[in-house]
Order: C-alpha cells, then sequence, then structure tokens
C-alpha cells in the first residue's frame, strides 16, 4: 500500500512529470495526482486509445503484444505503460530534463 | 438488354400457363369435392345451405374481389420486381402444395375471378360440424381446425449483377417502360440502403453513446479501490510499469530536440583529466546502515551494476546480507534486491548465463541468485565440512563458456570449486597449508587472483601480507595446493586485493598483478611463470616492481583499467579515489579524486567497456564514475608501458618496512 503510494510519489518528485495516473483496464481511476476533471478524462480518452492500439497491434502480428506507448507532442510526452489489467500513465515535460 | 427482355417474356408466358393448371386442377378438384358434399349432406343441408349460402357467398365473393385487389396490385408490381415475382410464382406452382393449401389458400388463390360460386370446403367443413347428430355414412370424416389466412410477404432476396452498377442512361429511357421500371426499382433499392445505413449508423452511435456513458458512469469506490491496491497483481504491474516509466525519464537525450532553435549555453566543458559523478546509488529501506563490501559489474549489460552489502545493525528483522543490482538507468531505486542469510562479502555476475549472480558470504555459504526468480537464493552450498565454514572474501568464475567453474576461498585457507547448477557438493576441494612457515602452517586468504586466461593456477594474498602461488591440479613438477617456494614478500599487513593485468592490446602484460594492502601501500609484482623450486633463483630475482606509498590510509582495491595498459585505480580508507598512469607518473597519481562524504571506499570495479568505474562506500553509496578520455589509449602507450615496465624492473625497490624478513 504504502509501496504504491511512495512509487507514485516517487515518480511525481521527477524532474518534469506533470500527473500520473493509474487506472483498471476499463478505465475507471484506481489513483491520480491530477485534478479529478482532467484525471477523468484522461482515462476516458487514454483507454480508448489504448484498447485501439492493443487491437491495432494484434491485427498487424497476432504473436504480438503491445507494451509502451509514448506519445510527443508539443507541450508534453504522455507515456503509457499497459497491462492486461491495468493502465498507468505519466505526463511530463520533456523540456524540463 | 433484349436478351433479358426475351427472358422476361418467356416468364410471363410461363406463368400464365402454370396459372392457367392451377385454374383447372382447382375447377376439377372444387367440383369433385363438392359432389362428394352435396351427396353426402344433401338431406339435412337443403334448406340450411340456401339459408347459409346467400351470406357465405355474399362473404366469400367480397373476400374474393379483396384478394383480387390485392393481388391485382401484386400482379401488377410482378412485372416490374422480376426477383419477387418470380419467388412467388414459383411457390405458387409448387407442387404438391397447393393439394394441402387448398383450405387455407383458397383465399389468395382466387387470382381466377371464375372461383366457383358454390360453397368452398372450408363453409362444408364448418357446416358438417355445426350437425354432428346427422348420420352420414358413407362421408370421410371431417374435423374441426382453425384456418389462419396467413399473407406473408415474400422474402427479399437481393440479387446483383456483375455489371457495372451505375444508372443505365440509354438515349431513350422513357420509351421502355421496363427499362424505366427497372431504374425506378434500382432507386427504391438504393433508397432503402441509404435509409438502412443511416439507421445503422445511428444505431451504432447510440451504442457508442452508451458504452460511453457506461464509461464515465464507471467509478470505484473506495473499497473497490483499495481492494485493487493490495492485490498481489497490482502490485506487480506498479513495480515493473514504474521501472519502465522512470527508465524512460531518465534519458538523457531528448529524441525530439529542434537544433534549429538556439539552445541555452551548455557550458559543460568536459576538462580532459577530470572524473565527473555520474550516479550515486542509495536505497532507504535497503541499503541503510550497510556497508558495500563489493561492486560488480553484469558483463551482459552494461548498465547493470550489482552491490552486495553486510548486515544492518540497527534493523535485526531485515536479512543479514543483501545484494542490489543498480541500473544507470533507474536512479532512485535498485532494479533487484536479492537477500541471505548472513553478510555478504563478495558478488560477481556470472559470465556466461547472465541472469545468475553469485555472492561468497561470511558464514561461508556461496549464495546464487536468479533476476528471474524472487529474492531468496535459488541455490546454495551447504554450511558443513562439505562446504565454507569461514567467510568467503574472494571467489572467480573461471574458464570459458561450455567449461567453467566457480572458485571461491575462505579465510581458513579453503579452496573450493563448485559448478554453478550445482552446489550441493563441490567439485573439488583444496586445503591451502605452508608446512615450512615459521609459526603456524595455516593460509587464510584474503584475495585471490586468476591471470587472464588461466584456470589451473591462481594466487592467493594472505592476511599476514604475503602473497603466494597456488595450483589448483597436480601438474607435471608441482602438486596441488600452495606453492611454498613462491612467495611474495612485501605487504607488511593482510592484503586487501590483488588483480592480475587483463589482457589488452598488442602486448602481453597479462603476468603483472596489483596488490592493495592495510600497509597503505599498492604494490606492483610480476608473477614468476616458471615454478621452478630453486629458492636462490627467485631470491635474485625481483619480483616485486614497484610499490605505490602516496595513500594516507588503508588501500582497499587496486583494478587494472581493462582498456588503458597502465592505468589502474585506487580506492582508500580516506574516501580516496585515485588514478594512476604509469606511462605519465609512477610516482604520484596522475588524479585524486575524495568521493562523496569522504567515508571510507571499500572496492573499485571497472565496467566492461572502461570508462566508468562503480565505487562502494562503507556508508552504504555506491558511487560510478564517468572516466573521461584519459583511459582511451593511444598505440604507443602500449610500447611505452612495455618500457615503463622494464625500467621499474631495473629500478631495485625499497621496502618500507624491512623488519618483514622476520618471518622466514
Amino acid at each position: 500500500m504504502s509501496d504504491i503510494e511512495d512509487t507514485i510519489q516517487r515518480l511525481v518528485a521527477k524532474k518534469g512529470v506533470k500527473g500520473v495516473i493509474v487506472l483498471t483496464k476499463d478505465g475507471a481511476i484506481i489513483k491520480s495526482t491530477i485534478e479529478e476533471a482532467l484525471a477523468t478524462q484522461y482515462a476516458k480518452l487514454m483507454s480508448q486509445l489504448v484498447q485501439s492500439t492493443q487491437e491495432a497491434v494484434e491485427q498487424l502480428d497476432d504473436q504480438n503484444e503491445f507494451t509502451f506507448l509514448r506519445i510527443r507532442t508539443k507541450k508534453h510526452e504522455i507515456m503509457v505503460s499497459p497491462d492486461p489489467n491495468f493502465v498507468l500513465i505519466v505526463v511530463q515535460n520533456p523540456q524540463e530534463h | 438488354m433484349e436478351r433479358r427482355r426475351e427472358e422476361l417474356h418467356r416468364k410471363k408466358q410461363r406463368l400464365a400457363e402454370i396459372r392457367r393448371l392451377r385454374v383447372e386442377r382447382q375447377q376439377t378438384l372444387l367440383s369433385s369435392q363438392t359432389m362428394q358434399t352435396d351427396s353426402s349432406t344433401a338431406p339435412t343441408r337443403t334448406t340450411a345451405s340456401t339459408s347459409t349460402s346467400s351470406g357465405t357467398g355474399r362473404g366469400q365473393k367480397d373476400i374474393d374481389d379483396l384478394v383480387a385487389s390485392l393481388l391485382g396490385d401484386r400482379l401488377g408490381s410482378r412485372g416490374t420486381n422480376r426477383s419477387r415475382g418470380g419467388s412467388l410464382t414459383q411457390s405458387l406452382s409448387e407442387p404438391g402444395q397447393p393439394a394441402d393449401r387448398t383450405p387455407a389458400a383458397s383465399t389468395p388463390t382466387p387470382t381466377d375471378p371464375l372461383s366457383p360460386s358454390g360453397p368452398s370446403p372450408l363453409s362444408v367443413g364448418a357446416r358438417a360440424a355445426e350437425s354432428p347428430g346427422v348420420p352420414s355414412t358413407p362421408c370421410p370424416k371431417f374435423t374441426v381446425f382453425d384456418t389462419v389466412i396467413l399473407d406473408l410477404p415474400p422474402k427479399e432476396r437481393l440479387s446483383y449483377n456483375k455489371e457495372a452498377q451505375t444508372m443505365d442512361w440509354s438515349p431513350e429511357p422513357a420509351v421502355i417502360p421496363e427499362e424505366e421500371i427497372e431504374r425506378r426499382v434500382r432507386e427504391q433499392r438504393e433508397k432503402d440502403e441509404k435509409a438502412r445505413r443511416l439507421l445503422e449508423e445511428q444505431e451504432q452511435k447510440r451504442q457508442e453513446e452508451l458504452q460511453r456513458q457506461r464509461q464515465k458512469l464507471k467509478e470505484l469506490s473506495e473499497e473497490e479501490k483499495q481492494a485493487i491496491e493490495q492485490s498481489a497483481e497490482f502490485t506487480d504491474f506498479m513495480d515493473f510499469s514504474s521501472k519502465l516509466v522512470e527508465r524512460a525519464l531518465n534519458e538523457p537525450y531528448d529524441f525530439m530536440t529542434d537544433y534549429t532553435i538556439g539552445s541555452q549555453a551548455n557550458d559543460d566543458t568536459a576538462a580532459g583529466n577530470q572524473v565527473k559523478l555520474f550516479a550515486s546509488f542509495r536505497d532507504d529501506r535497503w541499503s541503510k546502515n550497510r556497508s558495500v563490501t563489493d561492486v560488480a559489474w553484469s558483463k551482459r549489460f552494461p548498465e547493470l551494476v550489482a552491490s552486495s552489502y553486510n548486515r544492518n545493525p540497527m534493523a535485526m528483522n531485515e536479512p543479514d546480507g543483501i545484494v542490489c543490482v543498480w541500473n544507470l538507468h533507474l536512479r532512485d531505486r535498485p532494479e533487484f534486491v536479492f537477500h541471505s542469510q548472513s553478510d555478504v562479502l563478495c558478488v560477481a555476475f556470472s559470465e556466461f548465463q547472465p541472469t545468475l549472480l553469485v555472492g561468497g558470504t561470511y558464514a561461508g555459504q556461496i549464495l546464487l541468485w536468479d533476476t528471474r526468480a524472487k529474492s531468496q537464493p535459488v541455490l546454495k552450498t551447504p554450511l558443513s565440512a562439505a562446504g565454507h565454514t569461514h567467510p568467503v572474501y574472494s571467489l572467480d568464475i573461471v574458464g570459458t563458456q561450455n567449461a567453467h567453474n566457480l572458485v571461491s576461498a575462505s579465510t581458513d585457507g579453503l579452496v573450493c570449486t563448485w559448478q554453478l547448477d550445482m552446489l550441493a557438493k563441490p567439485q573439488e576441494m583444496l586445503e591451502l597449508v605452508h608446512p615450512a612457515h615459521a609459526r603456524t602452517d595455516e593460509v587464510s586468504p584474503t584475495a585471490m587472483g586468476f591471470p587472464d586466461g588461466e584456470t589451473a593456477t591462481f594466487w592467493v594474498g594472505t592476511e599476514e601480507g604475503h602473497v603466494y602461488q597456488a595450483n589448483r591440479h597436480d601438474r607435471a613438477g608441482s602438486k596441488a595446493g600452495l606453492n611454498t617456494a613462491e612467495v611474495y614478500r612485501g605487504h607488511s599487513g593482510p592484503v586487501t586485493s590483488l588483480h592480475f593485468h587483463p589482457s589488452c592490446g598488442p602486448v602481453d602484460c597479462t603476468d603483472l598483478f596489483l596488490t592493495s594492502s592495510v600497509d597503505w601501500t599498492v604494490k606492483l609484482w610480476r608473477a614468476k611463470a616458471t615454478s621452478k623450486a630453486s629458492s636462490l633463483a627467485h631470491q635474485q630475482r625481483s619480483t616485486l616492481l614497484h610499490s605505490f606509498e602516496t595513500a594516507d590510509d588503508y588501500v582497499y582495491d587496486a583494478k587494472w583499467s581493462p582498456l588503458h595498459p597502465a592505468v589502474f585505480g585506487t580506492v582508500t580508507g580516506s574516501g580516496q579515489f585515485e588514478l594512476w598512469n604509469l606511462n605519465n607518473d609512477t610516482e604520484a597519481p596522475v588524479l585524486s579524486t575524495t568521493v562523496g562524504a569522504n567515508k571510507a571506499l571499500n572496492r573499485l570495479a571497472w565496467d566492461k567497456h572502461g570508462r566508468k568505474v562503480a565505487l562502494g562506500s562503507i556508508d552504504s553509496m555506491v558511487y560510478v564514475y564517468d572516466i573521461g578520455e584519459m583511459v582511451v589509449p593511444k598505440h604507443q602507450d602500449f610500447t611505452d608501458f612495455q618500457r615503463t615496465v622494464t625500467e621499474l624492473a631495473a629500478t631495485p625497490v625499497q621496502l618500507s618496512s624491512p623488519g618483514d624478513y622476520a618471518f622466514d
């Protein structure tokens, strides 16, 4: 329990990290360090994205598996680490390194 | 077009014929039936029939008219809708069907306006049931059955032709009505299709909306969240994925860097002779209050470095010894943590199986951990006479990919050889004794070293300060065990490390080795290649090439650079990390830095490429230093080094403590 809290705190404490969200595979929020409205939005959109990415990867090669997703945007970077049951999302600003 | 019209025409003809045939058949059937019923029910029915016949006849006529009008419609459209018409005629003309469907189908059949005015079999049946008391000997059995009048619309059968599905813009569409009809039908169908598609789209949208709403609605309660957080699955997931993210975050290079945008001045000019602290590792939970006893790099993954620790006196419940594997890209926590029941004194990655680590402990056990397993060791040696029972300060994996052994030495003089996958029993045991020694025949190895590529002969540094050569096996001219004829005297305190020159570059210097000792010195030796037991010869030949005496404290470790032939690094009890380049200077280090909080440094390890060193300190820190360009050898460095060594050999070494000789 506190281990998980520690892990999240450590991630947030990293330079440039804006927020951390942990979701179930259905997009329900387990943990989040950003304000709720934005978090729900992230949850909703990112779980859809994860799902479609998963499908795309599997359709291209059914032996393959989707393991990590980095989305570079002008403002920041969204890192998505999926799992059969959970999704970890970290938003960071790479320019602040 | 012409052909199709012909076909149409043919079909129409056939239809007419079929219709005619059926009417004929029905007429004959009806007439025979009426004859039959008439004859059977004539006596009783005459009056009733006259009274009802007018009523039913009218009803019949009405129905007939209705049906005729309906069918007329359909008949009209039959020509237009070929497929429909076809199916209808087919179903109507199916053999056998008309017979059993006449009672029910008598309504749709009246395609023939000349339907018999007489009572239909339906009314006959009904009437027969109305008068049950009437005895009727030859008549067939009548039963009551409900009639359901069905007017099933024919199944829509979509057919497409292989031709282009575009509109046919023939010059006179209006002239040929069939063409026009066809076009209209097509239009209609297209319209239907469009409507259907629209409907489908709407349905899909609705469904999406529903899903979205469901998603929006889905929110976990506190209990659910707690349950998830406590599940092992979730912990594993967090552990793994946060490591991934942290590694990704630690990437120093931003591959999206836009070089067209002027960047802020980065005045991190690396001076030529400078080492830079690259990373420092510690973990509050695991490495607190412990000292680093050894550091070792992974041979396979250049970013992994393992460090072993002794016990934490403040935490009795924690395991006594631990080993952490650190990743240069994961700064805040160890990649793996391994446990041991006793202080771990030395650690090494298996050279040939990248997931395995071996460690020697204070209790004498050798432990084998696997990064694929959990933190407990996967294999351990027995704590009995069949293994070490004294602290193991040094171990080494020697051999090749297909034939390698773990060799370990404990302070009671026992040297064991192990097979990595079978630690239950040592393959060989060798007791090092020195029977000719003046005081005791016991030898207590504190450091051990194999020359590069050598597996049978090794050198040990002992607690008393002497270095001996020993053989693992019986050989021609020498027995297994300590070679008492070869004693390297020089240190006046326990030897803390012994390291042979790695074979690098064109010049072979693998007979050189360095020892460090608590007598504040580092010594450079040349191993006697031959094991001739001529004590006279060995006394004449100086094997001690040089003694480096700049340290102001115990020297805990000295290691050759794997890259540059003349460079080695030392660490001392005063927390100094010194880098020597013998080609530049044999009297003073080229670089000396105070590391961290000025705490004693226990161990030093060069990484595979010789560009980084890892230092372990007694205050539980592991430091990784980036050695700049100075360790990159130029070609002449090798020949220079050879010359330096010859020069060193030519100058006699002044032993700082001549009292050493009193031992013999």
